[in-house]
């Protein structure tokens, strides 16, 4: 090739690869797009980002949490509501009444319209109590509604239902319970529901869109709808926040990109969440049927370190397995301090002065490697010897879950209200205090919210004196919102993300 | 012979879901009770012993019916059909552009292999093509949509292909992404049957009798050296097709690798199974078409299926 052509060609090249470093460096650092600095505007619409995308539209054919994100309170609503707060409220239950004996609940209905146009009556809540609760169901909150007996259509606007004992969270968990349209046959591929919003399209693996519902009951959404759309790649959800697609991301799990949101304007939301991040024993085998080993390992972990690697000071520690947003919680944080002197002393007590070997079974992925291999090396300063086992998801449910094959575990606990566990000797963890039992049941059954207020506390302390799992600490609730949005619900309880209350100014 | 070997990978597709893991833990989460776990089993029919799984699973491949998936409850068959309205164009588009990029970088690596700038491309694109491809994917967002934002950094349009500007825009990164990384390892086949053609004996017989170097090339060149490129092609089509998988997962494209993967995280066997099977019957057709392209470019190839002896003496 004659050198002059060589030369072009040369030069063209250099040219083009200077071009593109300049422009990756001048315009480099983002910056939302979305989102202006004047007033909210009631027909904005919204996009949602999200990595929960829900397997399945029906919560009654799958147990993930994805689509109470989507789904509850916003498309579909239940008899009750549980707002941001963790409280109450009355929904779809216009009144209440419950006999002397809290073996019934009469319930008058609201006036409201399923999206297909139908009114909503009596029959539509029995068969969506019935459902929940019914062989084939597999709902995420299934167990703690099998406290019902049955259900009776008292007229088209009254329903009576009766339990099989005594049950004071019963109103509470009524706010999970979707109240369906009963003529609207299978749910897996549309919805009807009576919520402020109607589902227009899905499209699984991208998105959900919403739309407002004109005919709503109750008050108007602030904004004019709303699309989730899902990422399974962190990074391109925070892309997506980064470049505009988005207006808010659900759940950012990972403190290091903050930074890079806060430069770009963006609002950083951090709530309280019910993710709870366990060492959970099995409570029946040898070493850890012994408190005093169970104590001396709690106390053998820096969880304030281990908090504050993955989380980047953010998150809380926990004593026991009820997080601050709970009315029963005490601050135990401290009841088993990080102190080795202490585990070394409870260890000799114990009989195991020259250490012990166990197996830790660490389900694959994210947070439990880096938990696994900080407690391995905490525990090795005790001179206990921990092994870790890495399984998959579906072998812990066979193997521990099912089985109780295990000496320990690693696990996240994302339900509320769920010390139950701890009065249920056959869960996997096989905690059998008579006392907690006791304690706890007796709560269920409690005529008021103070009586078991204060039942549950006595449990709460006791499985924390006994250590009968260690909490290593409760995830934070951290959400984005890109400049102008408002409005966001703050904390994750159980996954709920109510859209109707999010506005967006006008850019 | 073709659906032999079909069947002999959908059997083998069976066993190796069947023994991996058990699809119920996915439905169901903590609190669930063994009443629970046995219904969803029944449910699913996966409490069946094998033999009769393995029976209904024949049945339903041999009516076309690839169920419902455990997961989501919907047929896996119409979503299938919508997700190749996203991983078709995608994998098409990548197949052209790493043509385009792949047939003028080998040929020229080869015409000029015995100069600097002539090993140059191919030590490029020998570098090229051994990026992974979700690192090139992250490299092209970062400049040209974070940094440049010229093109998305993800997502693919809600009004599907009813605005196709919009569909293409969106699919810019994602194709320049499989077709540099592709089009890096096709540029080295074509080098390598380029070399071979041009050092063959009938070259210089051609530029002997006075033809020209390109006229020499077009006639009798490339329909040589086209045909053992062809089966690659054929293999490179089913290549970008499954990697695909991963870039749509960068670029959150909801097509059938996003399908794929979902599916196997989810134990949602009814899906895994018709997006490998799909891929399977589709990889196998495709080797196919590749033969029968061969035989009509070259006749010697003819020879061996017709035995024809008229074509024999031709060739």
């Amino acid at each position: 090739m004659p050198s002059r052509a060589r030369a072009r060609i040369l030069t063209a090249l250099a040219a083009t690869a200077a071009a593109a470093v300049m422009l990756a460096g001048c315009a480099g650092g983002g910056g939302s797009a979305s989102g202006g600095s004047g007033a909210p505007d009631p027909q904005a619409k919204l996009v949602v980002g999200s990595s929960n995308e829900p397997t399945t539209l029906d919560q009654v054919y799958g147990g993930g949490s994805g689509i109470t994100e989507v789904f509850t309170g916003n498309v579909y609503e239940g008899l009750f509501r549980i707002t941001d707060d963790a409280t109450v409220q009355p929904l779809l239950a216009k009144t209440t009444k419950v006999s002397d004996d809290g073996l019934v609940y009469t319930f008058t209905l609201q006036d409201a319209t399923f999206h297909s146009g139908r009114k909503l009556t009596a029959a539509d809540v029995k068969y969506s109590l019935d459902r929940f609760i019914g062989k084939d169901s597999v709902a995420a909150r299934k167990r703690q509604l099998s406290v019902i007996d049955h259900v009776d259509v008292v007229d088209d606007h009254t329903v009576a239902v009766h339990l099989k004992q005594r049950s004071i969270s019963f109103t509470y968990n009524l706010g999970y319970v979707w109240i369906v349209d009963s003529k609207a046959g299978d749910l897996t591929a549309k919805e009807d529901g009576t919520g402020p919003y109607r589902m227009t399209d899905y499209r699984k693996g991208d998105s959900i869109t919403l739309a407002v519902n004109k005919d709503y009951w109750g008050a108007k959404p602030k904004n004019g709808g709303v699309v989730y759309q899902y990422y399974a790649d962190p990074t391109a959800l925070n892309n997506a926040l980064l470049t505009g697609a988005v207006d808010v991301v659900t759940g950012q799990s990972d403190p290091d990109t903050l930074d890079q949101f806060k430069a770009a304007g963006d609002t950083i939301i951090e709530g309280t969440s019910t993710t709870k991040d366990l060492l959970a024993f099995n409570d029946r085998v040898a070493p850890f049927n012994d408190v005093r080993v169970r104590k001396a390992i709690y106390s053998a972990i820096d969880r304030k370190k281990l908090l504050d690697s993955i989380w980047d000071g953010r998150g809380q520690l926990i004593g026991s397995m009820v997080p601050p947003s709970e009315p029963w919680y005490i601050d135990l944080a401290n009841n088993n301090p990080y102190d080795p002197a202490l585990s070394k002393k409870l260890l000799g007590e114990a009989g195991k002065s020259a250490g012990f070997t166990f197996t830790v079974d660490a389900p694959q992925g994210g947070v439990y490697s880096t938990e696994a291999e900080f407690i391995k090396s905490q525990l090795a300063k005790v001179g206990v010897t921990m092994n870790i086992n890495v399984i998959t998801n579906d072998e812990w449910y066979q193997k521990i879950y099912t089985d109780h094959d295990f000496q320990a575990t690693l696990q996240t606990h994302v339900n509320d209200r769920d010390i139950n566990f701890y009065g249920d000797p056959d869960f996997y963890w096989g905690y059998d205090n008579a006392n907690v039992q006791k304690w706890l049941s007796e709560a269920e059954a409690a005529s008021t919210t103070d009586e078991q207020t204060a039942l549950i506390k006595k449990a709460n302390q006791q499985i924390s004196d006994d250590a009968a799992s260690v909490w290593l600490f409760l995830e934070p609730q951290l959400r984005v919102a890109a400049k102008g949005v408002t409005g966001v619900p703050k904390n994750g309880l159980n996954s709920l993300f109510y859209v109707s209350g999010i506005q967006k100014a006008a850019s | 012979m073709l659906l032999l070997a079909f069947v002999l990978a959908a059997t083998i597709l069976f066993v190796v879901l069947r023994v991996l893991g058990n699809p119920v833990y996915s439905l169901i989460s903590v609190g669930a009770t063994k009443e629970d776990i046995a219904a969803a089993a029944a449910r699913l029919g996966v409490d069946r012993p094998l033999i009769v799984q393995f029976g209904d699973y024949l049945r339903q491949l041999v009516t076309l019916d690839l169920g419902n998936s455990f997961t989501s409850g919907l047929p896996v068959g119409p979503e299938i059909v919508r997700r190749l309205n996203v991983t078709l164009p995608l994998t098409l588009l990548s197949f052209a552009l790493s043509m385009v990029i792949a047939i003028p970088v080998g040929f020229f690596a080869a015409w000029k292999s015995r100069t600097w700038y002539g090993t140059a491309f191919s030590a490029v694109s020998q570098v090229t093509g051994a990026i992974p491809v979700f690192w090139v994917g992250i490299i092209l967002v970062f400049v040209l949509a974070l940094g440049a934002r010229i093109f998305p950094a993800s997502g693919f349009p809600r009004t599907d292909w009813s605005d196709p500007g919009a569909a293409l825009y969106a699919l810019t990164l994602p194709v320049l992404t499989i077709a540099i990384v592709a089009g890096s390892e096709l540029a080295r086949y074509v080098r390598s049957a380029t070399l071979d053609v041009l050092g063959q004996q009938y070259m210089r017989a051609a530029r002997a009798t006075g033809q020209s170097f390109g006229s020499a090339l077009r006639r009798h060149g490339v329909r040589n050296g086209i045909v053992p490129v062809i089966s690659i092609l054929a293999i490179q089509l089913s290549t970008t097709f499954v990697g695909a998988v991963i870039v749509e997962r960068v670029f959150a494209l909801p097509g059938l690798g996003d399908m794929l993967l979902s599916g196997i995280v989810e134990q949602d066997f009814p899906s895994v199974q018709g997006v490998l099977l799909f891929s399977t019957a589709l990889v196998l057709l495709l080797g196919f078409v590749a033969d029968v392209i061969q035989r009509i470019l070259d006749p010697r190839l003819r020879a061996s299926l017709s035995g024809n002896r008229r074509v024999r003496a031709a060739a």
